[in-house]
C-alpha cells in the first residue's frame, strides 16, 4: 500500500516538472517490449544502468511484452516524442509489420513512427544438429537435405521469428526444403533438437555454447561476416560462398518526432555509456558482443537489415499447412 | 552414493553460511508477500527481483530467487484458501475446498495443510531431484510435441471424467475455456485469430486475469448480492491446528500429489498449473465421498497444493541438469544464471559443483524457512478474515486490478479481468462449475500447438502419434476412459457417478 502512495507522489512530481527545463529533467523509461531475462532485456538494463550515470536521472527499464514484440513497439511508435520514452528493440522490430502485411493486417506500427539512436550489439547466429544427423560440414548437410526430399526438420522460435528467419534465408538461397516446426521460443526450439525430435535448429552463440561443448548438439555453419570467437572452427555462409548473413541486434530507438535536441542528447549519452567500465563487464558476462553504431550509421544499418528480412518474410509468405 | 552424500555436505557448507541463510529468508518472505496478492505469481515474483540480482554472488542470486519462487507458490495458496482468489493460476484448484473450508469455519487448518504438504512435497522433491536429476532430464526430453498430445488429451478426459455436477455441463465449461483458448495468433502460421483488432490479444487471453476475474470477482459480487452480510469470522486459536481426523485425511493425498507432481513437473510445459488439476482429479476420483469435494474437503487442498510444490521443483531438473529452460519460470532463473557468466547446460553440475548442489541444499533450507516462517503466521494471516467485509471487499478489488494490471502492464488484462467477474458471477447463479473454464483455457494452446508441431514433425501424416510408445500408450489409456464414460449411456445403468452423488447439481 506504501508502494502505492509512493508511486502516486512520484507521478505527481513528474507532472508537475515543468517542460520548458533542459532534457532531461525527470526519468527516463526505457520501454523493454520483451519478458525480463531475454536478450532485449540482458541488453537493456546495463544500458540504462550506464546512461543513469550519464544523464543523471534515473533511467527505469520497463518490460511490455507481448505478441512477439508488437506490443512494446507499437506503445513505442505511438508515444509521446519527448524523449522520456525511449526503446531497446530486437532485430524482429523490422519483420513483424511486414508478417502484419501479409495477413492484411493493419500494422500496430511502421517502421517511419521509430528514429534509430544507437546500435548496442550484434550477435551472428549459428545452424546446430542434433548428433545423430550424419552431416558434419554444409555441403553434406545440403546433399543429405536433398537426398531426403524435404524430410528433414528444424525447429524455430515462433513462426517469422528471430531464429526462423535465417533458416529461411538459408533454404531459400540453396533452393531446399525442409519441414518447419515452430515452437513459443529459443528455449523449447533447443529442447526439440536435444530430444531428437527435429534435427535441427538455429541457436545465438549464449544459448548454444554449453551444449555444443557437452556434445548434444553439433554445430555446422553460421551467418556471421566473420567466424564467431566462441565457435572459430565453424565456417561462415560467406566463406562457403553464400552470400546470407544475418545477425540478431539490439538497439535503441525514440518516437520519430523526438526533436534533434532531445536526440542529441541521448546520442551523446549513448556513445558515453557504451564505453562504461561496468557497462562492458555485463555485456561480456552474458556473451554478447558490444557493436555500437551511432544514429547515422545504425539508421543505413537498419534499413539495410529490414530490407533483407522483409525480402525473407515475402519470400516465405502466408505459411499453409504443408501435407 | 558416497558422492551424493559428500557433494550434499560441500552444499550445505554453502547453503548454511549465514549471508546465504539470510538470502533464503529473505527471498521466502518477499515471494510470500508477492504470491498473496491477486494475480502477482511467482513469475511477477522472480522477474521484478530479477535486476536486484545482478549485482549479487551468483549463488546468493539463485539461492534469493528461488526462495521467492517457493514463498509465491505458498503465497498464492493463502488468497486462494481465505477470500476464493487465486494468488496465482495453480492455486485454481485450491479456491474451491479451500474457500468452502474457510467458509465452514475451517481456515486455520486448510492453511496449516497447505503449509504442511508444501513442505512434504518440496523435501520429496529436492530429494528426488539429487538423486534422479541427470537420468530424469533424459526421460523429460523424450517427450517431444506427440507424446505431449497425448498427455494432454489424457488430462483432459481424466478431468472431465471426474468432475462434479451436471456432465452436460461441465463439459460447456470445458468448451467455453477451449474456445477462450483459441483467441490470439496462431503459432503455426502467424495468423491473428478473434482478436478484433486489438494487439494486446494477440497473445491470447491471459489465465491470471480470467482466474481472478471468475474465482475472485464473482465471489465478491456473490457475496454483495447477498441480503444480509455473512458474519465475520472471529477464529480462535484452537481452530487453527488440524484436528487428527483432517490429518490422516490428507496424508494420501500429500504423497500422492508429492509423486504426482514431481513427475508433471520435469516435463516441459506449463507443468505447476496441470500437476494442480490432475492432483484434485485423482484425489477426486480415489476418494470414497467425493461427494465432498466441492464443499470443504481437506484432500483437495492437501492434493493440489502439494503437487505444485512438487512440480515447481520438478521443474529444475531440465533447468539444472540440461540447462534448457522449460517455462517462463525457469526462463528467468536462467538468465539470472547467465548473467553472471556461468553457462548453464549438461556440464553444470561438474564445472560449478558448489553453485548446483549449493542450490540443491539451499532448496532443503527454504523449505524449512517456510514451514517456519509460515505456520506461526497463519494465525495473522486468518485475522485478515475479522476485518468487516464493508472494508475488505473494496481493499480486495483495489489489489485485483493493480495485480492483474501489474502482471504484464496492461490495462486490457484488466477489462478481461473485470468481465470475467460478471460472466463468472452469472455462470455460478446458475450452478455452473467454473474450474474447467480455467482448465480448458491452459490446455487449449498447448495442446493445439503439440498437435500441430506433431503434425509438422510427420509431414501432415497422423501415424507419428501411433509409432511412438510413449504416445500410444497414453492414448490407449485415453481410449479405455471413452469406454468407461459410455458404458452407462450405452447399458442405461447407472453408474459410480450416481453412486457416489456426483450427479447432484455442484452446491454453491
Amino acid at each position: 500500500m506504501k508502494n502505492g502512495l509512493a508511486c502516486v507522489l512520484l507521478a505527481l512530481t513528474a507532472a508537475a516538472a515543468s517542460a520548458q527545463d533542459v532534457y532531461p529533467s525527470r526519468p527516463i523509461s526505457m520501454i523493454v517490449p520483451f519478458p525480463p531475462g531475454g536478450v532485449a532485456d540482458i541488453t537493456g538494463r546495463p544500458t540504462a544502468a550506464a546512461l543513469e550515470k550519464v544523464l543523471k536521472q534515473p533511467v527505469t527499464i520497463n518490460n511490455r511484452p507481448g505478441a512477439g514484440g508488437k506490443v512494446g513497439n507499437a506503445a513505442v511508435a505511438n508515444a509521446k516524442p519527448d524523449g522520456y520514452t525511449i526503446m531497446m528493440a530486437l532485430s524482429s522490430v523490422s519483420v513483424l509489420p511486414e508478417a502484419d502485411k501479409l495477413f492484411d493486417l493493419k500494422p500496430a506500427y511502421t517502421l517511419d513512427q521509430l528514429a534509430p539512436v544507437a546500435l548496442i550489439s550484434a550477435d551472428p547466429v549459428i545452424l546446430v544438429v542434433h548428433p545423430s544427423v550424419p552431416a558434419k560440414t554444409l555441403p553434406e548437410l545440403v546433399a543429405l537435405a536433398r537426398q531426403k526430399q524435404g524430410q528433414l526438420s528444424f525447429s524455430t522460435s515462433g513462426v517469422y521469428g528471430a531464429l526462423h528467419l535465417p533458416m529461411e534465408m538459408f533454404l531459400h538461397a540453396l533452393n531446399l526444403k525442409m519441414r518447419a516446426v515452430h515452437s513459443t521460443g529459443g528455449g523449447p526450439a533447443i529442447t526439440m533438437v536435444l530430444g531428437g525430435h527435429v534435427d535441427m535448429t538455429v541457436g545465438g552463440p549464449a544459448a548454444i555454447t554449453a551444449q555444443v561443448n557437452a556434445g548434444k548438439l553439433r554445430p555446422v555453419v553460421g551467418w556471421g561476416a566473420r567466424r564467431h570467437e566462441a565457435f572459430p572452427n565453424v565456417p561462415t555462409f560467406k566463406e562457403l560462398g553464400y552470400d546470407i548473413e544475418y545477425y540478431i541486434w539490439a538497439g535503441m530507438f525514440a518516437p520519430k518526432a523526438t526533436p534533434e535536441p532531445v536526440m542529441r542528447v541521448l546520442r551523446d549519452a549513448t556513445r558515453k555509456a557504451v564505453e562504461d567500465p561496468d557497462f562492458r563487464t555485463s555485456m561480456a558476462r552474458v556473451n554478447s558482443p558490444v557493436q555500437y553504431l551511432d544514429a547515422p550509421e545504425f539508421a543505413k544499418y537498419w534499413a539495410a537489415d529490414a530490407k533483407r528480412l522483409a525480402e525473407v518474410v515475402r519470400v516465405i509468405g502466408r505459411v499453409e499447412e504443408q501435407k | 552414493m558416497d558422492g551424493v552424500f559428500g557433494n550434499l555436505m560441500l552444499g550445505f557448507s554453502v547453503a548454511m553460511q549465514p549471508s546465504v541463510l539470510a538470502y533464503a529468508f529473505a527471498g521466502c518472505v518477499i515471494g510470500t508477500l508477492v504470491g498473496m496478492l491477486p494475480g502477482l505469481g511467482p513469475l511477477a515474483g522472480i522477474s521484478l527481483l530479477l535486476p536486484a540480482t545482478f549485482g549479487l554472488d551468483p549463488i546468493v542470486a539463485i539461492v534469493l530467487l528461488a526462495g521467492v519462487y517457493y514463498g509465491a507458490m505458498y503465497g498464492g495458496s493463502t488468497t486462494s484458501i481465505l477470500m476464493r482468489i487465486p494468488g496465482e493460476a495453480a492455486s485454481v484448484m485450491t479456491c474451491i475446498d479451500g474457500y468452502a473450508m474457510t467458509q465452514r469455519g475451517r481456515a486455520g487448518p486448510a492453511l496449516a495443510i497447505a503449509a504442511i504438504g508444501s513442505f512434504v512435497a518440496g523435501t520429496f522433491s529436492v530429494v528426488a531431484l539429487m538423486l534422479l536429476a541427470p537420468t530424469l532430464a533424459t526421460f523429460a526430453l523424450r517427450f517431444g510435441p506427440p507424446e505431449y498430445t497425448a498427455l494432454l488429451t489424457m488430462g483432459l478426459l481424466v478431468l472431465s471424467y471426474m468432475s462434479g455436477g451436471s456432465m452436460l455441463k461441465t463439459l460447456a465449461m470445458a468448451a467455453v475455456g477451449l474456445l477462450l483458448g483459441m483467441v490470439g495468433i496462431d503459432a503455426m502460421s502467424g495468423y491473428t485469430r478473434f482478436s478484433y483488432g486489438m494487439t494486446e490479444l494477440a497473445d491470447g487471453v491471459g489465465i491470471v486475469p480470467v482466474a481472478v476475474g471468475l474465482f475472485g470477482l464473482s465471489e465478491i459480487l456473490m457475496t454483495a448480492g447477498q441480503a444480509s452480510p455473512p458474519p465475520v469470522q472471529q477464529p480462535t486459536l484452537r481452530q487453527l491446528i488440524p484436528s487428527a481426523e483432517e490429518m490422516r485425511l490428507s496424508i494420501g493425498p500429500i504423497t500422492r500429489g508429492s509423486v504426482v507432481g514431481f513427475l508433471i513437473g520435469i516435463i516441459p510445459g506449463a507443468a505447476h498449473i496441470i500437476s494442480s488439476f490432475v492432483s484434485y482429479g485423482m484425489e477426486r476420483r480415489i476418494s470414497n465421498h467425493p461427494e465432498r469435494f466441492g464443499n470443504g474437503a481437506i484432500e483437495g487442498v492437501a492434493g493440489p497444493e502439494s503437487a505444485n510444490n512438487a512440480a515447481a521443483t520438478g521443474a529444475f531438473v531440465p533447468m539444472l541438469a540440461l540447462g534448457v529452460p522449460t517455462g517462463p519460470i525457469t526462463a528467468v532463473m536462467l538468465a539470472a544464471i547467465m548473467v553472471h557468466g556461468i553457462a548453464p547446460g549438461p556440464m553444470l553440475i561438474t564445472e560449478q559443483p558448489q553453485l548446483f548442489w549449493g542450490f540443491v541444499a539451499s532448496m532443503y533450507v527454504g523449505n524449512v524457512v517456510l514451514l517456519v516462517l509460515n505456520l506461526p503466521l497463519v494465525g495473522i494471516f486468518v485475522n485478515l478474515l475479522r476485518i468487516p467485509y464493508s472494508y475488505l471487499y473494496p481493499a480486495i478489488l483495489c489489489f485485483c486490478v493493480l495485480g492483474v494490471y501489474s502482471v504484464g502492464n496492461s490495462v486490457v488484462d484488466v477489462w478481461i479481468m473485470l468481465a470475467m467477474g460478471g460472466v463468472g458471477y452469472v455462470l455460478r447463479k446458475f450452478h455452473f462449475d467454473l474450474a474447467p473454464v480455467a482448465l480448458g483455457l491452459v490446455l487449449s494452446p498447448l495442446l493445439e500447438l503439440s498437435v500441430r508441431q506433431s503434425l509438422a514433425m510427420s509431414g501432415g501424416s497422423y501415424g507419428i502419434f501411433l509409432d511412438r510408445p510413449i504416445a500410444i500408450t497414453m492414448f490407449g489409456a485415453a481410449f479405455v476412459l471413452i469406454l468407461l464414460a459410455l458404458k452407462p449411456l450405452i447399458f442405461k445403468g447407472k453408474d459410480w457417478r450416481h453412486d457416489v452423488g456426483l450427479d447432484e447439481p455442484a452446491a454453491e
